[in-house]
């Protein structure tokens, strides 16, 4: 059975934690967002070789689980003389591999754009630089901001992950309470229902981000 | 959406109701685990495979050690046959709800017994002898449990709160990094995240034993000689009965043969004297 007492006294202990998902998602989302644009833009402007680098790029990290680069980078990165902390290890393999999710994103979204616009651009004389700050930025980033949420979504949860390598997020520490209490059913329930608060909050903002700027 | 029809809510009330009444019956009269054992034809057993040399995979990838040797004895002992067994693996905080959740019969592993631990499963009375070493990675130059108490020295620890405990007595100035698994303590050491870890002191041994140019275990145990047990889940007097029994007897009754047999294969050396006023 429950014990509901147990939601009173460790209930507190979870604020902590909770920072540190909240943080840790918001700045590799951030983080993630830079990245991904930067793969889309060199994937753009590269040429035919920047664009078969960022493909491969993409698809070494789609095609693996994002455990792989937290553990590479948080155990590895100490043998090459950089030990970061384990919070910003974790972070960066995040960013990593969701800045590859965000620059195919990116890429649909820019797909999605009639071909006559450019045309368009070029008859009243716009140059490539305008093109793309006036015409193809704008609508590429509106058209993305339903499947950004979804990613965002997507990376939040991962930040479970760096519960592996010694960061005491929300799993962390639900697996620590758990250990010392025994009450895995209570620990574990605290933990779903803040996940779902965090997502649920994801998602309103940028539900209400796609309305505001879409009908601009 | 169309309008809800009555017939649905009367359907899942009385599903609900259904259950509630299963639920209750099922926890009147529920059976000893040790005939829900013995009908079923196997022991099903919960432990992690990450703790050498009771519970590990060995490099065929079979789970192996003292601590499944001693689970094929039990399964003999019921079945006359040491392979019915079913493994359940689980990492270091995922073996209490398996005993809780009865999706286990027993568990094992490196398991010590702590008063408060006894608070949530039972255990039996211990069937080894235990203790926690500190393993440091000799790059570290740590010599002593003094050596490792100074801030410029990290210890990895295993997620528990004896773990944590400890490493707040002992060596109050060291950094601590907290993991879930005991590999992950031991790629920290490796890597350079950390200097030293704690752990059993047969793992301690064990893994010493492996790479000697890497590890040390350090001089003494932090703090006092322990306890492994077997847990299960407690308020079954038949089945602890059962248990019990069955390790008295391996420890230090009719099956001291079969236990010395698995003791010596896993540790080297002849288990405790089989009663300490007999001549060994």
């Amino acid at each position: 059975m429950l014990q509901l007492n147990w939601f009173r006294t460790y209930g507190a202990t979870y604020l902590d934690a909770l920072g540190w998902t909240a943080v840790t998602a918001l700045a590799a989302s951030a983080g993630a967002l830079v990245w991904g644009c930067a793969l889309f833009l060199l994937r753009l402007t590269g040429g035919r070789w920047g664009a078969r680098g960022v493909d491969a790029y993409v698809q070494a990290f789609r095609n693996t689980p994002v455990l792989l680069p937290i553990y590479l980078i948080y155990f590895g990165f100490p043998l090459i003389g950089l030990p970061w902390p384990a919070v910003v290890c974790g972070g960066l393999a995040l960013v990593l591999q969701n800045g590859a999710y965000i620059s195919e994103i990116l890429r649909g979204s820019y797909q999605a754009i009639d071909r006559v616009q450019f045309d368009a651009a070029k008859s009243i004389g716009l140059g490539p630089w305008h093109t793309f700050r006036k015409i193809t930025l704008p609508q590429v980033l509106v058209y993305s901001i339903p499947s950004l949420g979804n990613q965002v979504v997507l990376l939040l949860k991962d930040t479970s992950l760096l519960s592996a390598i010694s960061v005491t997020e929300l799993t962390m520490q639900a697996k620590l309470l758990t250990e010392q209490t025994g009450a895995a059913y209570e620990a574990f329930i605290v933990v779903a229902a803040l996940y779902l608060v965090l997502v649920s909050g994801t998602e309103v903002f940028f539900r209400v981000a796609h309305r505001t700027v879409r009908w601009r | 959406m169309r309008s809800r029809h009555p017939g649905y809510v009367l359907a899942v009330l009385s599903i609900l109701t259904v259950l509630v009444v299963v639920a209750e019956a099922g926890a009147a009269d529920e059976k000893s685990r040790l005939d829900v054992v013995l009908e079923r034809g196997k022991l099903i057993v919960v432990t992690m495979s990450t703790v050498p040399p009771f519970a590990f995979n060995d490099e065929k990838n079979q789970l192996v050690g003292f601590d499944v040797d001693l689970v094929r004895l039990l399964a003999t002992a019921l079945f006359k046959d040491p392979n019915k067994v079913e493994f359940v693996i689980v990492t270091a905080e995922g073996r209490w709800p398996a005993i809780e959740s009865g999706r286990a019969d027993i568990g094992v592993g490196g398991t010590t017994v702590y008063p408060d631990r006894a608070l949530r499963v039972a255990f039996t009375r211990p069937f080894i002898d235990s203790g926690i070493s500190v393993l440091v990675s000799k790059k570290s130059g740590i010599k002593s449990m003094q050596d490792l108490n100074q801030d410029r020295f990290t210890i990895a620890n295993l997620n528990n709160p004896q773990m944590a405990d400890r490493a707040k007595r002992f060596f109050p100035k060291t950094k601590v990094l907290t993991f879930d698994t005991p590999s992950a303590q031991f790629l920290a050491v490796r890597s350079g995240r950390a200097n030293a870890l704690q752990i059993d002191t047969p793992s301690a041994d064990y893994f010493a034993a492996q790479s000697k140019d890497e590890f040390d275990v350090l001089p003494g145990l932090l703090g006092a000689s322990q306890n492994n047990a077997i847990y299960f889940k407690p308020g079954d007097f038949k089945w602890w009965l059962w248990l019990d029994t069955a390790v008295a007897e391996l420890r230090s009754g009719s099956w001291y043969p079969q236990y010395t047999e698995i003791y010596q294969k896993w540790f080297g050396k002849n288990p405790p004297p089989q009663k300490f006023y007999l001549q060994q």
